[in-house]
C-alpha cells in the first residue's frame, strides 16, 4: 500500500498533473459559487477537456473540482443567504448571521479552512477503510435508509428555532410539497398539474426562492439602513488562530459523520451537513448561539460536506458504486478513459485510487490557498449597499433558477416559493425545517414504500434488522427529548407562577 | 446559464481537439453528405453524465469533423423527459435540433405523456445502440438459472424481489411482465431510480434478483459477485457468452424489447434530410474511439435508418400497449 501511496504521489512530479489540480480547483471554486450550477455539473462540463488526457491528469482535475465545487456553495450561502446547493443551507444558517454583524470575512475563512480539514482528515479515512465501509453500506437497505432519513427529520425538532408548533407546522409543509412528483413505484402523476412537476419540485428553484430572494423583498422592505461594516480580512497574523484551533472537536466530529454519511449511496452531502450540524448544536457549550451566527455552525456543515466528498469516493473506488450523483458522472469520465471502476480497481488500475488519495491531500492547500484569496474579495461584497445587494442577488436568483434546467419553469417556482419564503418568515415560521422535510420526504417515502414492497407488506422489516432498530430509536429519543424538555419547562413555568403547588 | 457555458465547453473543445487533430497531421476524414447550417444542438432528456449523456458526446468527436460543425449537448431534463421532447417538437425540421431517445420515450408517450406527446409528433431518423437488459443474482444466491428463478417463484407464490429501473410500467419492468406471463409466473417489482441504487440492493441481499445492462454490471460479473440468468434478446451478448438468452432457456419472449438509444427530430423533416443525418452518424460511429467506448461498455451498434426505424418505434410501441394493457396499466 505505501509503495502504491508512493506511486500515487509520484505522479505529481509531472507538471501536467499540478496545471490539472489548479485547473480543476478554480473551475471548480467558481462553479461552485454560482447558485444554480453544482459540482456534478461542473464535472459534466469537464469531461469533453478530458478526452485526449492521461487518465491520471484527467482523474486529479475531476477530483480537485469536485472538492473546490463542493465548497464553493458556502460562498453565496453566507455572504446572500443563497445557498446554491443544498449541502450548503446549513452554512447558511450561521454564516449568514454573521455576515449580517460585519463578520463575513471570519466566517469566509472559517468555512474554507474546515472545509480543507475535513477533506484531509476524511482522505484519511478513505485509504484506511474504503473497501471495509463500503462493504458495511451495502447493508443499507429501504429499511435502513426510511430508518436513516427519520433520523434527520427528527433532528429539526432541535434546529427549530422559536416555537415548536410552528417548526411542526414548517415540517408539514415540507414532507406535503415532497409528494409532488411521479410516485416512484407506480408512475401516477401526484399533485403534478402540468408535466414540469413530474419529477417534483425542483430543489434548486426552492432553495433560491425561500432562502435569496426572500432575503430581497426583506431589504426592499427595509429600504435603505445603516449598515455595519464588514471588518476586513488582515494579513494571517492578524487572524482568530486561537478561535480556529478551538474548533477542532467540532471539526473532527463533523469531518467523520461527514465521511460515513458519504459513504452510504442514498445519503450524501446534504444530509451530512444536516446531521453534524445537530450534532455540533447538541454538543456545544453554546448552542443558543447556534442560528444566530454561531462558528462552530459554519464549521461544523462546511467540515461535513466536504468530508462526504472522500466519503462519496469510498463506494466507487472499492465497489464501483457512485455515493453521490457526482461521483456517477465521475464514473462516465473513467469509463471514457477505458478505466472500469469497481472491484477489479485496486489490482488492475492501482494508480487510479492512489491518485485520487494524493490528489485529495495536495488539493487541500490548492483548494485553500483559492479560497483565502478569494475570501478577502468576496468580504467586500458584504458591503455593498442594501438596494444594490437585494438587485444583484434578485438577478442571481433568476440565472440561478433558469441555468438549473434551461427553461422558464423553474424561474416560476423561484418566484413563487420567494414569496411563500417571505410570508413565512413573517410569521415566523422556520424555513430549515422546510427545506430538511423536502429533501428527506422524498427519501423516506421511496424507501418505507420500497421497504414494505420488499417485505410484502409485513412491517417486521423494521424491526428486525438490527441497525434499522438502532436508527429508529435515535430518531425516537432525537424526537422525545426535546418534547420532553418543553414540558417540563413549562411545568417549572407553572410552579413558579403557582408557589402553593 | 449552463447553456452558455456548455456551448462555451464544446465550442472550445471542437476548436481544441480540431487543433490536435491538425497538429497531428489530419488524419483522414470521411465526407458527409450532411452539411448543417449551423452548430447542431442535441438535446437530451438527462442530466449531464448519464449513459445516453456520455454517448452523445462521445460521438460527438468523430461526428464534428465529419459535418464540419460543433455539436452542442443541450442538457434538458424533468418532467420525465417532457422538457426534451418539448425542446424538439417547437424547433425547426432542419436538422439543427435533435434529441436521443431511449425506450422510456415511447413508453411514457402510452402512460405518463399519453395526450401530450405521441410518436407521430416527430420523425424517427435513425437508431444507434441496442442494448438488452439481463438478468442477475449474487453469486451465492441459491438462484443458478431461470428455472431455478421460475421455480422458486412458483413455490413462494410471487415473494420473489426482481430490483430494477423505474416504476411499474417501465421498459425493464415491462421486460420482467413478459417472463412472468411466458412462465406463468408472479414477481414482486421493486422499482430503483438508478443503476448504483439496483446494485446496492442486490449485493447488499435486499433484492433476490437484479436487471440492468451489460455496461454497469460488467464489472461485478467480472470479479464474480453476481452471475447471469439470462439475456432478453435475439442472441447471447459477446461480453457475456456464458449467460443464454430467455429463448434458449425455453421461456418465449418478444425479443425486440431491448432498450435502444436513437436519434429523434421534429416532425415534418425531408426523409432525405433524415437519411443523411442517419448515415453521418452511423459512418461516425465507426471511428476508432466511438468504437472503443461502445465495446467497453457493452453495447451493440444498432444501423435503422428512418424507414426502418420509424417502424421499429411503431412496432415497439404496439408491444408496449399489449403489455401495459395486460399489466392493467392503460385504461
Amino acid at each position: 500500500m505505501i509503495e502504491n501511496l508512493l506511486s500515487g504521489f509520484s505522479a505529481f512530479g509531472d507538471p501536467l498533473v499540478w496545471l490539472s489540480l489548479i485547473f480543476g480547483s478554480l473551475v471548480g471554486y467558481l462553479i461552485g459559487a454560482i447558485p444554480g450550477l453544482g459540482p456534478s455539473l461542473g464535472v459534466a462540463l469537464l469531461i469533453p477537456f478530458t478526452y485526449g488526457l492521461d487518465p491520471v491528469v484527467s482523474i486529479v482535475g475531476l477530483v480537485a473540482l469536485y472538492a473546490a465545487a463542493e465548497y464553493g456553495g458556502a460562498i453565496t450561502a453566507i455572504l446572500i443567504n443563497s445557498p446554491g446547493t443544498s449541502a450548503a443551507v446549513a452554512t447558511a444558517w450561521d454564516g449568514y448571521p454573521l455576515s449580517q454583524q460585519g463578520k463575513a470575512g471570519e466566517a469566509l475563512l472559517v468555512s474554507i479552512v474546515t472545509s480543507g480539514i475535513g477533506i484531509f482528515i476524511s482522505a484519511l479515512f478513505l485509504l484506511f477503510t474504503a473497501v471495509p465501509l463500503s462493504e458495511f453500506a451495502l447493508r443499507f437497505g429501504p429499511g435502513e435508509y426510511f430508518a436513516l432519513a427519520l433520523v434527520g427529520l427528527s433532528l429539526v425538532v432541535g434546529l427549530a428555532e422559536g416555537s415548536v408548533v410552528k417548526g411542526a407546522v414548517a415540517m408539514g409543509i415540507g414532507l406535503a410539497l415532497a409528494t409532488v412528483g411521479l410516485d416512484t413505484q407506480t408512475g401516477t402523476p401526484r399533485f403534478a398539474a402540468s408535466v414540469e412537476l413530474f419529477e417534483g419540485l425542483p430543489l434548486v428553484p426552492v432553495l433560491l426562492g425561500l432562502y435569496a430572494l426572500s432575503e430581497v423583498l426583506f431589504l426592499v422592505e427595509e429600504g435603505v439602513t445603516a449598515k455595519i461594516k464588514s471588518a476586513p480580512l488582515g494579513g494571517w497574523r492578524t487572524w482568530n488562530w486561537k478561535g480556529l484551533w478551538s474548533l477542532n472537536g467540532v471539526v473532527f466530529r463533523s469531518s467523520v459523520l461527514g465521511y460515513i454519511i458519504g459513504i452510504i449511496p442514498g445519503a450524501g452531502a446534504s444530509i451530512a451537513s444536516f446531521i453534524a450540524y445537530a450534532v455540533a448544536k447538541k454538543t456545544s457549550k453554546t448552542p443558543e448561539r447556534f442560528g444566530k451566527g454561531s462558528i462552530e455552525g459554519v464549521a461544523a456543515s462546511e467540515a461535513a460536506n466536504n468530508a462526504a466528498v472522500s466519503g462519496a469516493m469510498a463506494p466507487l473506488l472499492a465497489l464501483g458504486i457512485p455515493g453521490s450523483p457526482t461521483t456517477a458522472v465521475m464514473i462516465g469520465a473513467l469509463m471514457i478513459q477505458g478505466i472500469q471502476p469497481g472491484p477489479l480497481l485496486f489490482s488492475r488500475n492501482p494508480e487510479i485510487p492512489y491518485t485520487i488519495f494524493a490528489s485529495l491531500w495536495i488539493g487541500v492547500p490548492v483548494m485553500v490557498f483559492i479560497g483565502l484569496a478569494g475570501a478577502r474579495a468576496w468580504a467586500h461584497v458584504a458591503n455593498i449597499p442594501g438596494p444594490a445587494i437585494a438587485a444583484i442577488v434578485a438577478g442571481i436568483c433568476l440565472v440561478g433558477a433558469y441555468a438549473s434546467e434551461g427553461t422558464m419553469f423553474p424561474v416560476y417556482v423561484m418566484t413563487a416559493f420567494g414569496i411563500l419564503g417571505y410570508l413565512l418568515r413573517k410569521l415566523q415560521v422556520p424555513l430549515a425545517p422546510i427545506i430538511l422535510a423536502l429533501v428527506l420526504g422524498e427519501m423516506m417515502e421511496t424507501n418505507f414504500r420500497r421497504a414494505l414492497i420488499t417485505s410484502h407488506g409485513s412491517l417486521e422489516i423494521f424491526y428486525t434488522s438490527p441497525l434499522t432498530v438502532a436508527l429508529l430509536l435515535t430518531a425516537i429519543l432525537a424526537f422525545a427529548l426535546p418534547a420532553v424538555g418543553f414540558i417540563r419547562k413549562r411545568r417549572r413555568a407553572a410552579m413558579a407562577a403557582d408557589p402553593s403547588v | 446559464m449552463s447553456f452558455n457555458l456548455f456551448k462555451a465547453a464544446r465550442a472550445f473543445t471542437a476548436v481544441a481537439s480540431f487543433s490536435v487533430v491538425a497538429s497531428l497531421g489530419s488524419p483522414v476524414v470521411a465526407e458527409t453528405a450532411w452539411k448543417p447550417s449551423g452548430p447542431v444542438n442535441v438535446v437530451m432528456h438527462t442530466k449531464p453524465g448519464g449513459t445516453a449523456d456520455i454517448f452523445i458526446r462521445t460521438l460527438a468527436q468523430s461526428l464534428e469533423p465529419m459535418i464540419g460543425q460543433p455539436i452542442v449537448v443541450v442538457n434538458a431534463p424533468g418532467a420525465g423527459g417532457a422538457t426534451q421532447m418539448a425542446h424538439v417538437s417547437q424547433a425547426k425540421p432542419d436538422g439543427v435540433t435533435i434529441g436521443i431517445n431511449t425506450m422510456s420515450h415511447f413508453t411514457s408517450m402510452l402512460t405518463n405523456l399519453k395526450g401530450t406527446f405521441s410518436v407521430d409528433d416527430f420523425s424517427w431518423i435513425a437508431s444507434t445502440q441496442e442494448d438488452p437488459i439481463i438478468y442477475f443474482v449474487r453469486t451465492d444466491s441459491e438462484i443458478k438459472s431461470l428455472s431455478d428463478l421460475v421455480a422458486k417463484a412458483k413455490a413462494s407464490s410471487g415473494t420473489i424481489n426482481i430490483g430494477g429501473f423505474g416504476p411499474v410500467g417501465s421498459m425493464q419492468h415491462l421486460g420482467t411482465a413478459m417472463l412472468e406471463s411466458a412462465a406463468g409466473v408472479k414477481f414482486n417489482w421493486v422499482g430503483f431510480d438508478s443503476t448504483p441504487d439496483i446494485m446496492t440492493a442486490l449485493l447488499g441481499g435486499h433484492v433476490d434478483v437484479g436487471v440492468s445492462n451489460l455496461g454497469p454490471t460488467a464489472p461485478f460479473f467480472e470479479s464474480k459477485r453476481i452471475i447471469g440468468l439470462g439475456v432478453l434478446g435475439e442472441k447471447r451478448l459477446n461480453g457475456l457468452p456464458d449467460v443464454p438468452t430467455f429463448g434458449e432457456q425455453g421461456y418465449k419472449v418478444d425479443t425486440s424489447w431491448v432498450q435502444v438509444r436513437g436519434v429523434f427530430g421534429p416532425k415534418d423533416m425531408p426523409l432525405e434530410l433524415q437519411q443523411q443525418i442517419a448515415d453521418a452518424i452511423h459512418e461516425a460511429m465507426k471511428a476508432k474511439t466511438y468504437q472503443d467506448y461502445a465495446r467497453s461498455t457493452g453495447v451493440i451498434d444498432s444501423w435503422m435508418g428512418p424507414k426502418e426505424y420509424d417502424a421499429f418505434v411503431r412496432d415497439v410501441s404496439k408491444i408496449a400497449t399489449k403489455q401495459l394493457e395486460a399489466a392493467g396499466l392503460l385504461q
